[in-house]
């Protein structure tokens, strides 16, 4: 039995403790907005967050993730300033590889609230797009990162 | 290539009190193959507007990232006068309505949507708002001078009367569709041109975007299925004593595809798999090594045994410099970011399928041939798909996924590894050009001699197609034929090539077919994905020749009124053609393909010898664009596909199976490796044209021509070497 928390929700699975972490959030907890690309984290279609930080899924076996805080897609909430801007900006074309893009740029939000345009490319080069969205994907986070260079959180905070 | 039609619509009331408005077509009886029969029921219902005023709309072609259905909700939108963003919209079941109204196959591809629907969903919209308007006079007793329509309500000039569209549907549904409504002049278009929004964007980024291999009916099993490496080879034996040992595993299996593993899970699955020990039949003999398949391309160009596909040459030119080259491209795969796969459920006398295809009728004829029932006892539920390309107007998933089901009590998923996907791709074909003109003291070109070998795409997919057009009990044999009567001269093979814009005195193209083992498909733009970069850069090369600058040479060649040099013009003026800053070296190339044109400009710099990208620059002449934002993003999108083949893109053989498998090995650009980019679109009043797809050809022989700017050196060969 293997007990992490999901999303802010406590899990246990009591499966294959090798199983890569994508494919116990896909098949046994129905969390299908991390996507299978690769299985070899080429690819990040299946970024998510263990304890704040940007992971590959698919090559991530279970075990690794005990007791640990595990943040999917799903649980941005849909409202997280990423999703706005990707929407704002028609980032996504076919769409598949996005979820594992956001999750990368929350992440290196998380890390680094004001990174210029050469951080961003560089940050996010683990992310393949085959419809080739990756100006998009600059632009998104450009944006949600110069509001945060603009109203520094001790202000928002006041 | 106008054809005639006669249209016309039909207002056809549907259970729940819905207002439905149907669109028919019918003629092009002058298409050799049809879909269905007159004897069909066609209602070809694409609007509903329910008691609440919900306008839902069914799309007939697959979304695949391209913005279909922006696309198409904007179009229907603009005459309906509502919110694009309150649309609601479904992918439609097979149904001959739903059928391409050139292709007479629901099949999503050739960058026709927009262009085949412009006027189509414009009337749809435009007759339910007539429709509605006629229902506001009959209920308010008013004249319809009187009344006027926004945002979904019919309003009375003085401000007395105000309906909405959902208090109106119930005296709607009882009218008479209003029949050839006037459609609006772009003057008052409020939407098409205007609209930026997308309407998928937000399920795109919130997780709940349901693709195909999202999808679990109540119950699913996972299938993963070994394939044999070679083409050709079948299932000889196999052991499965371990891998039923292992946790989680329901059965496995030879089917005429491979071995079915079949478990909980993929993981599970998968695991199980790598216990398998199965040996496949030996492969045939034949051409099975990239080098040998190189070989016979080779020479094949030194032989004669070609057909004609153009032929105004005139008697053989002589004088001038005879400059002649030849040039290779390699098998691609199309690599799409969600792998291949397919859910499969068995119905009582037929099943049900979830996929993401952009061919749902070919996706249902297959399934069909598999379990030997009609078509109409397969029902397909089209998902978003993850990626397309051409790669998914292919069904062999559905056929592999119901051949597992069919020997199963539950349902299942069928779920390739990327390996499966960069092996078993129905590939873009390794192709060959010689190309030969010459060009005289004044720079004046005669005398262009243009041959192609390669193995015909149509060969192998008009017999799939066919397959779906046609009753099923003809046979396969009438089908191959087919097949092999469109592969003489395939269009797939020259396109691009055979249409050539340039003014040159005396020009041939000719064409070989060369039959290969491996399986073909449609990859993003076709022909024009190669027939553009041999082209393209052999004109570079006769600028070069003649000592004339590329642009000025191409001007040269083409007519006053040719829409290449609008295209041309504004790129060079993006591009600050002839102008770079120092440092920096300009290749450029136009291409017409899909009913549009497009130019590009690819500005590399040299670092330490080696060339980096640091610029495209793009121009399009699209007709009417209909979401500038989404225009943009294809041409984007089709040159960092293209960019990723020209710089990465080789698929190879050896001993008929292909080297690569996953993204290491098959490479495409990354976010650090992509250069900006400036997108020039041309402003049109003539219909829309393609976009998906055009953006795509320039590009390669743009970066090969500034290549050969930077460093003197013409590469002839794709993918192009940067160091």
């Amino acid at each position: 039995m293997i007990t992490f928390t999901l999303n802010g929700s406590d899990v246990s699975l009591d499966t294959d403790p090798q199983t890569p972490l994508l494919w116990a959030l896909r098949d046994n907890l129905q969390l299908t907005g991390t996507k299978f690309g690769c299985g070899m984290g080429l690819c990040g279609a299946c970024t998510v967050h263990l304890d704040g930080t940007a992971v590959r899924s698919c090559s991530l076996p279970l075990e690794a993730v005990a007791g640990k805080a595990v943040t999917t897609i799903e649980g941005l909430g849909g409202k997280h300033p990423l999703q706005q801007a990707w929407v704002a900006h028609n980032v996504p074309q076919c769409g598949y590889c996005q979820s594992g893009q956001i999750m990368s740029a929350a992440a290196l939000l998380a890390a680094n609230p004001a990174p210029d345009e050469e951080a961003v490319r560089q940050a996010m080069a683990g992310n393949l797009c085959r419809c080739g969205t990756y100006h998009k994907v600059q632009r998104a986070i450009l944006s949600v990162a110069a509001v945060a260079h603009w109203e520094p959180s001790a202000e928002a905070d006041s | 290539m106008k054809q005639t039609r006669r249209q016309f619509i039909r207002n056809v009331s549907i259970a729940g009190g819905a207002l439905t408005l149907g669109f028919q077509l019918t003629g092009c009886s002058d298409k050799p193959l049809q879909v269905g029969s007159e004897a069909d029921f066609r209602p070809n219902a694409f609007l509903r507007i329910d008691t609440d005023g919900v306008v839902t709309l069914q799309i007939p072609k697959a979304e695949m990232g391209q913005g279909i259905v922006t696309g198409m909700v904007t179009l229907v939108a603009e005459e309906l006068e509502v919110d694009p963003a309150t649309v609601r919209y479904e992918m439609a079941p097979v149904h001959s309505a739903f059928a391409d109204p050139e292709m007479r196959l629901q099949i999503t591809g050739g960058s026709a949507s927009i262009r085949v629907y412009y006027d189509i969903l414009r009337q749809v919209g435009a007759s339910a708002r007539e429709t509605l308007i006629a229902a506001a006079m009959s209920q308010s007793g008013l004249p319809q001078d009187a009344l006027q329509v926004s945002d979904g309500k019919v309003r009375s000039n003085d401000g007395r009367v105000l309906l909405s569209y959902a208090e109106l549907v119930p005296t709607a549904r009882t009218l008479p569709a209003a029949a050839a409504v006037a459609l609006k002049p772009a003057a008052e278009f409020r939407l098409i041109g205007r609209y930026e929004q997308r309407v998928d964007a937000l399920a795109k980024s919130d997780g709940t975007a349901q693709f195909g291999i999202d999808v679990a009916p109540e119950g699913c099993l996972t299938a993963v299925l070994l394939r044999c490496p070679w083409f050709d080879g079948a299932v000889e034996t196999f052991d499965a004593a371990a891998a039923l040992d292992m946790p989680g595993v329901a059965a496995v299996f030879a089917t005429e595809h491979g071995v079915a593993v079949v478990a909980e899970g993929y993981w599970p699955a998968r695991q199980a798999a790598a216990k398998v020990d199965v040996r496949f039949t030996p492969p045939a003999e034949g051409l099975r090594d990239s080098a040998a398949i190189a070989s016979a391309m080779a020479a094949a160009l030194d032989g004669d045994d070609f057909l004609s596909v153009r032929d105004d040459s005139g008697p053989d030119a002589e004088g001038g410099e005879l400059v002649h080259a030849r040039y290779e491209v390699p098998f691609l795969a199309h690599a799409p970011m969600e792998p291949l796969n397919a859910t499969c459920r068995l119905t009582p006398g037929g099943c049900e399928v979830w996929v993401g295809t952009q061919a749902p009728d070919v996706a249902q004829d297959a399934a069909s041939r598999v379990l030997g029932v009609p078509r109409e006892a397969v029902v397909i539920h089209n998902q978003f798909l993850g990626g397309g390309f051409g790669r998914r107007a292919a069904a062999d998933n559905v056929a592999e996924v119901v051949a597992i089901a069919r020997e199963l009590e539950r349902p299942v998923k069928l779920v390739w590894s990327r390996e499966d996907d960069v092996r078993h791709d129905w590939y873009r074909p390794a192709m060959a050009g010689q190309i030969q003109a010459r060009v005289g003291a004044e720079g004046e070109v005669s005398h262009w001699r243009h041959r192609i070998v390669g193995p015909s795409i149509n060969q192998q997919v008009i017999p799939v197609f066919a397959g779906t057009m046609l009753p099923q009990w003809v046979p396969a044999g009438a089908r191959r034929l087919a097949g092999k009567a469109a592969a003489r001269k395939d269009f797939a093979s020259v396109e691009g090539a055979k249409e050539l814009p340039y003014a040159f005195a005396g020009v041939s193209v000719q064409y070989q077919n060369l039959p290969l083992p491996v399986p073909l498909g449609y990859w993003r733009s076709v022909g024009h994905s190669h027939t553009a970069f041999v082209v393209e850069s052999f004109v570079d090369e006769l600028a070069h020749t003649a000592g004339i600058c590329p642009l000025a040479f191409r001007r040269r060649y083409l007519a006053p009124d040719a829409p290449e040099r609008r295209v041309l013009d504004a790129v060079a003026e993006a591009a600050n053609w002839g102008r770079a800053a120092p440092g920096r070296f300009q290749g450029l190339a136009v291409h017409a393909s899909f009913h549009s044109v497009v130019a590009e400009v690819v500005e590399v710099s040299l670092a330490d010898g080696k060339p980096k990208l640091e610029h495209v620059y793009c121009a399009v002449d699209c007709g009417q664009v209909i979401n500038p934002d989404i225009v943009r993003d294809q041409m984007i999108g089709g040159i960092v596909f293209a960019l990723s083949a020209a710089l990465y893109g080789e698929i190879t053989l050896k001993d008929g199976a292909v080297e690569q498998g996953n993204y290491h090995d098959y490479p495409i650009l990354r976010q650090n490796e992509v250069p900006p980019m400036t997108v020039v679109l041309l402003d049109s009043d003539a219909p829309p044209t393609g976009v998906g797809e055009p953006g795509t050809p320039p590009a390669a022989p743009a970066l090969a021509n500034a290549l050969f700017a930077a460093t003197g050196v013409r590469q002839r060969r794709l993918p192009l070497q940067l160091s």
